[in-house]
């Protein structure tokens, strides 16, 4: 254990802590779009930055890749920061002018619009809100081991889609890049028995049937990803079933459990 | 290999480096080549066979003052060697007829060496006579020039090992690793205090020891010639012109910091540094000077070559790293350095080709001797690629802290056809443009970074009356915009909205407005970037604007 100071307070830190996350857990809203605790630090989106006033390298640099280390002090809201994060939502204002999120965030920073020439593409497969943190990117390789995604191109002319522009097997259809979006620019649909991946190239990714009530659930090789990774697995019974009809079969199951006597009042129900 | 074996090696070298008949040369490094040094040795060739003249010819490099290429050495033996310049393959017969005859065709001669210090090794006395023909040190574009790095390019035969020897090659390596150990390397490269020639001038020493220091089985060293800059050819020299220098420094270095690989990692589009390297590394190999127990001693090191993918940010060490892992060249944020996870998330020591190339002659003339030379915590030489609108173009060695003024106007002897030059622009696409008013500035890392520009890599581009300082800003803000990987937002993002700006301006559709917010923008970039490239980036703007506002001034908006 260790102590930084974020904005005069002292905080009590792991040694190689993200300092990032030594904030939050303060209280402190650093802002950030990039960033992940289960993901290695980017260092892409640069709104988390902060000043050290007292560490190895004094200066300004941003809290993702900051290590916390005794006597770390660091101020969060300089004006030189908050001048340079207005900066910089003004460009994100600007490459991203649908989304929300940056909108509010210029709210909080008092910024009204943005200098710079707004772009807006047409038909844009994630709605004029992408702002390429690359968070999605992240987590389909390297936390759901999907690679479904991945830059396109270079600079200015960055993407992010399928390889090719094509519908893309390899997606499972799981939407963790939708959920760690900051923008909200990934968008997918279920159309009955198909969940269509409409940022990623129109991919689309069966639903799996619940084998009780018809209903369909979630998309099939995502069942299975989540059936190899289960530990403890999942009984086989309860595989094919949607998680409503799955939690009414096993409370059936502890109920004639219960009447034939077989287990004790509190029933265990993992496989 | 032994100490008898190297110099007995060092004999058979001088015989062929000084052999006792006459030796003509040819400068073939790419910009002799460029120049028609191929032609013009192909010519000399059939021009001896059909004479059937007694007499050496071989390839060398380049001695740097590219503009007089093609560039020929005649050595006739206990006459000085005598540089010819401006060769063309007509001129073959009258040289060789000439050579033949104990003689040099005068109207040809550049100037004449009589000895030459490798500085490692014993002199070469290559003889006196023909004083009429200028001295070397008479010739203004040489007489300020203190060649350390470059004191073998356009002298030896880079394709051959034995004349690497001939100039004291590896013995620095030898005293190394039979008389001192890793730590007293790291000492003396301390003492020399040697700086990173890849950019930012980081301490050698001391970045060998952060590798040294760190606890693994494996780690790695680099040598970064990716040398990316738009008219910077420094490292491609180095590398064309005397591949054992860094072969022999990286040696020294891998025993210094205990890595056993190391991976030299050259841009694609340089084919022949990537031949003579693998040339080089394949006869060190085959001398024992790669490969197991080199020397007789513990230590070992191999050593491969990478070709890079042509991106200038894959010379950024992260990115380059990830380059030769096979993923896409992106920078990624420090911490961790390469020191404590680079190559295959090894301790990696990255050093750019001239960095390497100055080992050598630290370790065998030491390490104060080196301090000796050079400025006030910028010590030793740096080569220049020095082009653009100035008389003599060509890579310049002089000691750093050598004024702007010396290389644009001794070296470079000013302006074609008399035109006053405007100001100079250093350290690649994205340094700055230093005026004329200020070429009493030294060339070190530090004054250079005062007046808004970087050493980088060492490219001298100087400008003339006639260039527009607006458009060489909107050149230099294109480059980087290409070339930004596109990671982080201020770079990718930003770099965009500086050149719509700057098109706008030179459109002559600008406000003052636009303008503040191209310079409030300038230092959002340089403050926020993740990478140098970013934090850089900005500097041509920035600079012409301080230093040139006038000329953004008289585009603007009702100005005319
Ligand atoms: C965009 C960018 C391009 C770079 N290109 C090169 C290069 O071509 N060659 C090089 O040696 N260093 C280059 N560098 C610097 C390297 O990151 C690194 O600092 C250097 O290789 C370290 O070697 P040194 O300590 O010997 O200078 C570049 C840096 C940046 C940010
Ligand atoms: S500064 Fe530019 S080149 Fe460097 S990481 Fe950011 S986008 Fe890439």
């Amino acid at each position: 254990m260790t102590q930084v100071i974020i904005d005069g307070k002292p905080c009590a830190a792991e040694e190689g802590e993200t300092l990032l996350v030594v904030a939050r857990r303060e209280g402190i809203d650093i802002p950030a779009f990039c960033f992940e605790e289960s993901l290695a630090s980017y260092g892409a989106c640069r709104m988390c930055l902060v000043e050290v006033v007292k560490g190895a390298r004094p200066g300004i640099t941003t809290s993702c890749t900051l290590q916390a280390a005794d006597g770390l002090e660091v101020l969060t809201e300089t004006p030189e920061i908050t001048g340079l994060r207005k900066a910089l939502i003004e460009l994100y204002l600007a490459q991203a002018p649908r989304a929300e999120s940056i909108k509010a965030l210029a709210r909080r920073y008092g910024v009204e619009k943005t200098r710079f020439a707004r772009k807006v593409v047409k038909e844009d497969p994630l709605q004029n809100r992408c702002i390429l943190c690359g968070l999605c990117v992240r987590v389909c390789g390297e936390i759901m081991g999907a690679g479904a995604i991945n830059y396109i191109g270079r600079g200015q002319f960055t993407e992010i889609n399928t390889p090719f522009y094509e519908e893309n097997e390899a997606c499972m259809g799981c939407g963790a890049c939708a959920e760690v979006c900051p923008t909200g620019a990934i968008a997918l649909e279920d159309r009955t028995d198909t969940r269509v991946m409409k940022s990623w190239s129109e991919t689309k990714v069966p639903l799996a049937r619940c084998a009780a009530c018809g209903t369909f659930f979630a998309p099939v090789p995502f069942t299975r990803y989540a059936h190899e990774k289960l530990d403890p697995g999942i009984l086989d019974a309860l595989k094919d079933l949607c998680p409503a009809c799955r939690s009414k079969a096993a409370a059936r199951k502890a109920i004639l459990l219960k009447k034939e006597g077989v287990i004790p009042p509190e029933p265990e129900l993992q496989a | 290999m032994d100490l008898d074996a190297l110099k007995a090696a060092r004999q058979k070298g001088l015989q062929k480096l000084l052999p006792d008949r006459p030796r003509v040369a040819v400068g073939l490094a790419t910009c002799g080549i460029a120049a028609g040094g191929d032609r013009v040795y192909a010519a000399l060739e059939a021009a001896i066979r059909d004479r059937g003249l007694d007499m050496e010819l071989a390839k060398v490099g380049c001695i740097g003052y590219c503009r007089e290429e093609p560039l020929v050495n005649i050595q006739i033996p206990g006459k000085p060697c005598v540089i010819l310049h401006r060769v063309t393959e007509a001129d073959a017969e009258e040289i060789v007829r000439a050579v033949a005859a104990g003689d040099v065709p005068r109207r040809l001669a550049l100037c004449r060496v009589e000895t030459w210090d490798p500085l490692v090794g014993e002199k070469l006395d290559f003889g006196t006579g023909f004083d009429d023909i200028p001295a070397y040190a008479d010739i203004p574009y040489f007489a300020p020039q203190r060649k350390i790095v470059l004191r073998d390019a356009g002298f030896i035969n880079p394709e051959d090992i034995d004349e690497y020897f001939a100039v004291g090659g590896y013995r620095a390596l030898y005293k190394a690793l039979t008389e001192m150990t890793p730590e007293a390397v790291i000492d003396e490269v301390i003492a020399s205090g040697l700086r990173g020639r890849g950019g930012a001038g980081f301490p050698t020493g001391t970045k060998w020891n952060f590798t040294k220091v760190e606890k693994s089985l494996r780690k790695y060293i680099i040598c970064n010639a990716d040398e990316g800059d738009p008219g910077a050819y420094m490292n491609r020299n180095e590398m064309e012109s005397d591949p054992h220098m860094i072969l022999e420094g990286m040696l020294i270095g891998a025993y210094a910091i205990g890595a056993r690989e190391g991976i030299i990692y050259v841009r694609a589009e340089y084919p022949l540094a990537i031949a003579r390297l693998t040339r080089a590394m394949e006869e060190a190999r085959a001398h024992g000077l790669l490969g197991k127990n080199i020397f007789g001693t513990d230590f070992s090191f191999e050593l491969t070559l990478a070709e890079g993918a042509g991106a200038f940010v894959c010379g950024e060490e992260t990115a380059l790293i990830a380059s030769i892992e096979g993923k896409t060249g992106r920078p990624r944020p420090r911490p961790p350095f390469p020191a404590q996870k680079g190559l295959w998330g090894m301790p990696t020591n990255i050093n750019n080709v001239e960095t390497w190339t100055n080992i050598p002659v630290i370790i065998s003339r030491g390490g104060d001797w080196f301090a000796g030379i050079g400025a006030e915590k910028n010590t030793g030489t740096k080569v220049y690629s020095l082009v653009g609108e100035v008389q003599r173009v060509g890579l310049v060695e002089v000691p750093l802290g050598t004024p702007i003024r010396t290389l644009v106007y001794d070296v470079g002897n000013g302006g074609i056809d008399g035109r006053d030059i405007k100001a100079v622009q250093t350290g690649g696409p994205s340094g700055g443009c230093i005026p004329a008013s200020l070429f009493d500035t030294p060339m070190d890392y530090e004054h250079l970074t005062a007046v808004g520009s970087i050493m980088g890599s060492g490219g001298v581009v100087v400008m003339d009356e006639t260039t527009s300082m607006v458009d060489t800003a909107r050149f230099f803000i294109g480059f980087t915009h290409e070339e930004s990987c596109g990671k982080c937002a201020p770079c990718r993002e930003g770099l965009k909205h500086m050149l719509m700006i700057l098109d706008k301006i030179l459109s002559g559709k600008a406000t003052r407005e636009n303008l503040d917010l191209l310079e409030e923008l300038s230092g959002t970039i340089k403050k926020t970037s993740l990478c140098g490239l970013g934090q850089t980036a900005p500097n041509p703007v920035l600079t012409t604007l301080k230093y040139f506002r006038n000329e953004y001034d008289a585009t603007l908006k009702g100005a005319k």
